[in-house]
């Protein structure tokens, strides 16, 4: 790859989709055509602030879009992504690569950054990383990510310094189990309890994929692979009183089984209802706490993408409905 | 749902690791035996000469994909082998323990997390069935 310098008189002539984006800022146009208009920089997120991309595979339907983000693939990506079985489960694994690289890349963390210049490495317990390039008097920032994606939704959450886990499913996912089974065998009693409280079975069924995608946000938060943190180990605790359910104001924490005394303060949760159809769970780690350990809520910022096609600014909009933990939406 | 964490990065393409030889047992052994019914049937140690591999009896391996077909909603003459790998036909994380809880109600086991968050494959799902069966 070759990566481009700071300041650039003209952009250069070249087949890349990504040139200087100090030229333009503008980039909503709708019509997509050939060229791909360059991805909107943005400022990287403070230190309270998570940020939430996301994509809508469905809507994403032109061939030579989709061939486009897969030059920004390298080799090994490529292969993974058409090791999937079927144009939509290959569809979706290369929205997820490209969603992450060119989000990071609009963080400008080093001048510019082409989203094809990223490399990823794994955790020892195989989280992913950026790996930034080591070189002269660059401090790699404290940039932390997270994606998750299901057929109908490929999201990403970034924050600066705050270790962060997401997960996404689709509001009507139905469980080939039956539920209270299901639960039994896998969560904590205490969930099953929660579950088998509520009568009618839509709402214990949604209940149900709530708790999953939190307990899922958790450990990929924890960033130490599934099997360190069995979901029968910790419980996920809404602190309402009467309410059988969650609701905006409801808090939402962690327990973990081998300190059932002390629940978990590290670990603050959102859950969003994403345009009507799906649930997004985030999990940070705590930062800060305000007086008498109390938690300051999530500062989140979500956009709508279709990378360097548009972007639309979603928070505050019907679109990101917080129905759990405390969030404030900019 | 299904997130990079736990993918790994290269796969072979699924039509060229596809064995001509096992795809021959499969379709020949998958009329025979039963897919639902708790117990196993005591198995037959007939000499199936194609069967190289000293890995899971075949009949394990069909009730596995039987099951990841279900639980994946596949069509039944889909191609799934040993070799196949979950998260490739679309498993995510949830369609996997489901797949983990069907394969524990069909053999009579009980599979600890931390094992089945390591089944990646069709073929690693039988052989730990048949290690589990045998305690």
């Amino acid at each position: 790859h070759r990566r481009l310098p700071a300041v650039i008189p003209t952009p250069p002539v070249s087949a890349s989709p990504f040139p200087n984006p100090k030229s333009q800022y503008c980039c909503l146009s709708r019509n997509f055509s050939a060229a791909l208009t360059p991805l909107l920089p943005v400022q990287l997120p403070s230190r309270m602030e998570t940020h939430l991309w996301y994509v809508v595979p469905d809507e994403v339907k032109s061939a030579p879009l989709l061939s486009k983000y897969m030059e920004l693939l390298p080799q090994s990506e490529r292969d993974h992504v058409l090791g999937f079985r079927g144009d939509q489960l290959q569809k979706s694994a290369l929205l997820a690569r490209t969603l992450v690289r060119t989000t990071i890349a609009r963080y400008q963390v080093d001048g510019h950054l082409d989203p094809r210049s990223l490399r990823f490495k794994r955790n020892i317990h195989g989280k992913p990383e950026v790996e930034w390039e080591t070189k002269d008097g660059f401090c790699p920032p404290p940039l932390q990510f997270n994606i998750s994606h299901t057929s109908s939704l490929v999201a990403c959450g970034v924050t600066m310094n705050s270790l962060i886990g997401i997960d996404v499913e689709e509001k009507r996912r139905r469980t080939k189990n039956n539920i209270l089974a299901f639960a039994k065998r896998y969560f904590t009693a205490h969930e099953v309890e929660h579950l088998n409280a509520i009568p009618d079975s839509e709402l214990q069924q949604q209940e149900f994929i709530k708790l999953w995608t939190l307990k899922e946000a958790y450990v990929k938060a924890l960033g130490k692979g599934f099997s360190s943190s069995p979901f029968n180990t910790f419980t996920i605790r809404v602190n309402t009183a009467a309410q059988e359910s969650f609701c905006a104001s409801s808090g939402i924490a962690v327990e973990t089984l081998d300190s059932p005394q002390n629940l978990t303060n590290n670990w603050q949760f959102a859950l969003l209802e994403l345009m009507g159809s799906h649930y997004v769970a985030i999990c940070l780690e705590r930062q800060e706490t305000g007086g008498a350990g109390k938690a300051f809520p999530i500062k989140l910022t979500a956009r709508k993408t279709i990378p360097s096609v548009e972007d639309e600014l979603v928070s505050g909009t019907n679109a990101v409905v917080t129905i759990g933990g405390s969030v404030t939406q900019f | 749902m299904a997130s990079i964490t736990r993918a790994s990065v290269s796969m072979p393409s699924l039509s060229t690791s596809v064995n001509q030889s096992q795809r021959r047992i499969s379709v020949m052994n998958s009329v025979s035996f039963p897919v639902s019914g708790r117990s196993m049937i005591p198995s037959l140690r007939l000499q199936r000469g194609l069967q190289v591999c000293c890995a899971a009896k075949q009949e394990t391996v069909d009730k596995v994909v039987a099951i990841v077909k279900k639980q994946l909603a596949l069509p039944a003459d889909a191609a799934v082998t040993g070799e196949s790998k979950f998260a490739a036909l679309g498993a995510d994380s949830l369609d996997t323990v489901e797949i983990v809880m069907g394969l524990e109600e069909e053999f009579d086991i009980t599979v600890e997390e931390e094992s089945a968050q390591s089944i990646t494959t069709v073929q690693e799902a039988a052989d730990m069935i048949e290690k589990l069966v045998e305690k």
